[in-house]
């Protein structure tokens, strides 16, 4: 059975006047605040004492009685009666600090002045916004090619997010609302993704557009014909001009990456010709280049 | 390119029970960007994390532009290193 001492919690003694829990309460508050402390579990549960420390020491009527009956409260009538008008089921646990929603205070608390806070003045009816998380997600690029529905586990909970096409690598989201539960009946942190995208493709992506290069066999390069090309919308088939040059490159409009939250907006793929000279050659092959090259080509 | 959306600062300050004033003296101290879209104030959507961590601590901690200037230049710097503790240990994962 936990007595949770409100004075230790701000470092004060009983004798504290009003001065000393405001200086104790703004140099705790501003060490533990979830912003200052982003991800640490361990400074959002002290900033949940330290807050819940102050709303009850602060508060001539309630620090009274936390004087009064705070080691002997089981033996104070007055709450007893008070917690079963409440309608809360007997038995004495533990007293812990949860950090599920509506468990932002503990259960000491909630046991000598009841749940919320109805009874408090309303300057310090404020609530305390729950701290942001962040986490970081790996994905494909060809993944991200279209928009898609993923589930995340984050603290045993499942999170069901939209994953837009187009997405940057080092992209943060924020998903409103699955960050850390707020105090005081404060709304909850936001929870922020970013994106590491590794490319799992044979293309080089700036943006929306992408780039890729295609080898041609020199008797096309010279001659011309047709060569088939692999974006990632599927295959398409490319007429090459005859005496296509080295490094010639062919902008396919549209067939680049998705525009980043503009539906149906695609960068281009920008290919670009390497012409392949032969390694080996048969013996009628080189007759024929001899021939090639009596001509002066 | 990628649009940029903003919110209007009056609807802003509506919502967060604020004063315009204040707003603009974080822009003052070059801690937001502020734009105008037809003809009123607003702040790019991609900073509205970090403005509403701002007004957070303004208000839980009382803390003025020229503090919140020092704390998101820390908080800055923090992330950053964060970010290249992650990054170094993905690498390092490479590598085990």
């Amino acid at each position: 059975m936990d007595f949770i001492d409100y004075y230790k919690v701000l470092g004060l003694d009983k004798k504290a006047g009003a001065k000393d829990i405001k200086t104790a309460y703004r140099k705790l508050a501003r060490k533990y605040h979830p912003d200052l402390n982003p991800d640490d579990a361990e400074a959002e549960r002290k900033f949940k004492q330290v807050n819940e420390a102050h709303e009850v020491l602060s508060d001539p009527e309630k620090r009274k009685k936390y004087d009064q009956y705070g080691k002997d409260w089981q033996h104070a009538e007055e709450f007893e009666k008070a917690r079963q008008t409440r309608g809360k089921s007997g038995g004495y646990g533990e007293y812990t600090y949860s950090t599920g929603p509506g468990h932002e205070f503990s259960d000491f608390f909630e046991s000598m002045f009841g749940g919320g806070f109805s009874g408090r003045s309303a300057g310090r009816s404020r609530g305390f916004r729950g701290q942001d998380l962040n986490a970081t997600l790996e994905i494909g690029l060809k993944e991200v090619y279209r928009t898609h529905k993923r589930t995340l586990a984050l603290d045993g909970k499942n999170i069901r997010i939209t994953i837009p096409a187009g997405i940057e690598d080092g992209q943060t989201i924020r998903i409103k609302g699955y960050g850390g539960p707020g105090v005081n009946g404060g709304p909850k942190g936001d929870l922020y993704i970013t994106f590491r995208i590794h490319n799992d493709t044979e293309f080089r992506r700036e943006g929306a557009q992408l780039y890729k290069t295609v080898e041609l066999p020199l008797t096309r390069a010279v001659l011309g014909g047709e060569v088939e090309v692999a974006t990632l919308d599927g295959k398409v088939r490319l007429t090459v001009k005859p005496l296509t040059q080295n490094n010639t490159k062919v902008r396919l409009k549209g067939k680049g990456f998705p525009v980043y939250k503009q539906e149906g907006s695609f960068g281009d793929l920008v290919v670009t010709y390497q012409v392949r000279l032969p390694e080996k050659l048969t013996d009628q092959q080189r007759k024929l280049f001899e021939q090639l090259s009596e001509t002066k080509l | 390119m990628t649009e940029e959306q903003y919110i209007l600062i009056r609807d802003f300050c509506a919502g967060h029970s604020l004063e315009e004033h204040f707003l603009f003296q974080l822009r003052d101290y070059e801690l937001i960007r502020i734009v105008e879209v037809g003809d009123q104030p607003a702040v790019p959507r991609e900073e509205l994390g970090r403005l509403e961590r701002m007004v957070r601590l303004y208000r839980d901690l009382e803390m003025g532009p020229e503090n919140l200037q020092v704390v998101e230049h820390l908080l800055m710097r923090m992330e950053r290193l964060q970010e290249e503790i992650r990054e170094l240990r993905r690498r390092l994962g490479r590598w085990e």
